[in-house]
């Protein structure tokens, strides 16, 4: 395992999308664990003001399903009136690894690892979407003011569904990915930033 | 993780806050990234399979947004009846206690700051 480095990561699937009626131009962000959030949020923001129709599409897989949210969030109070529909399923990845170090002759020694991700998508829309969906969310009460880029306090007041866990935010994230088959090794594999 | 470990740097060191903690019921599971996987998984599945609770209400703050996420999957994998998941998000606000540290103003100050959540509701389909 030490002289074993993550080649490329193939997933399956990639294009399809688990939502009905969808605009033919929707923007679809895909969201890493390296992307920025600025970067994310900035052409999300500009796209949703320039577009007729703006539909976007926050899609994560991993660890990045939080920063999926979290640019969700921050562009629903930045943007008054979205519908948002949510959907978690697993995504199937395919792992390469190959060996590290100088190139060996072939057959070069590889291992493919497939494993089931859990995966966010979140749909945002300026048009209304159908409210029986499986993880429909109206449009939140807009925010009272906006002083600035941390002017959140007045969402939170407004939000009666607000819930709260008490979880530390400290510690290692477990990988909760599982294993469909080929070698048990994909436990405690750490995750690089290139993908 | 390197600038959470990282607390004695700045002068204003800070100390987080335990989310406030919302009313809970029987079926509100809130995730955290301490507890064993499987028994999370299998408390949610004890609660179901005894069919006192029609739904449970998954939530996770953070980092444990993958576990919840997982947990669910795992929940309608698990169970022999069909599961529908709805998520839902939103923003929850925390509160850090700012505290003065060698011989600096003297003043205590908090800040607040934003983290994201996620409420699964797990429901058999046809009770719907």
């Amino acid at each position: 395992m030490e002289n074993l480095h993550r080649a490329r990561i193939m997933i399956e699937d990639e294009g399809a999308l688990p939502f009905k009626d969808l605009h033919p131009h929707v923007a679809q962000m895909r969201v890493k664990e390296g992307s920025k959030i600025r970067n994310l949020v900035g052409y999300a923001l500009t796209y949703m003001k320039s577009e007729g129709t703006g539909q976007i599409i926050f899609g994560a897989y991993g660890r990045a399903v939080t920063k999926a949210i979290t640019c969700a969030e921050i562009l629903k109070r930045q943007v008054n009136g979205l519908h948002q529909i949510t959907k978690i399923q697993y995504t199937s990845l395919q792992e390469v690894w190959e060996q590290k170090g100088p190139v060996i002759k072939n057959p070069a020694p590889c291992l493919t690892v497939y494993k089931n991700c859990p995966s966010i998508y979140i749909l945002l829309s300026k048009s209304p979407l159908d409210p029986q969906e499986d993880g429909y969310q109206p449009p939140q009460n807009p925010p009272s003011g906006e002083t600035g880029k941390r002017s959140l306090e007045s969402h939170g007041s407004s939000d009666s569904k607000k819930r709260k866990t008490n979880v530390s935010t400290e510690g290692r994230i477990e990988e909760t990915c599982t294993n469909i088959g080929g070698a048990a090794i994909a436990q405690e594999t750490p995750y690089f930033q290139k993908i | 993780m390197a600038e959470q470990t990282s607390l004695g740097d700045g002068p204003p060191s800070h100390r987080r806050r335990p989310a406030p903690r919302p009313p809970r019921g029987p079926n509100d599971i809130y995730v955290n990234t301490k507890t064993d996987f499987r028994a999370q998984l299998s408390r949610c599945r004890r609660l179901l399979e005894s069919g006192e609770q029609k739904e449970l209400r998954v939530h996770g703050l953070g980092l444990a947004i993958g576990r919840a996420i997982n947990l669910a999957l795992q929940l309608q994998l698990a169970l022999p009846d069909t599961l529908l998941l709805s998520a839902s998000t939103s923003t929850v606000e925390l509160t850090d206690d700012m505290e003065p540290e060698g011989g600096e103003d003297g003043e205590p100050g908090t800040r607040n700051r934003n983290n994201s959540a996620i409420h699964i509701r797990v429901y058999r389909a046809h009770e719907e």
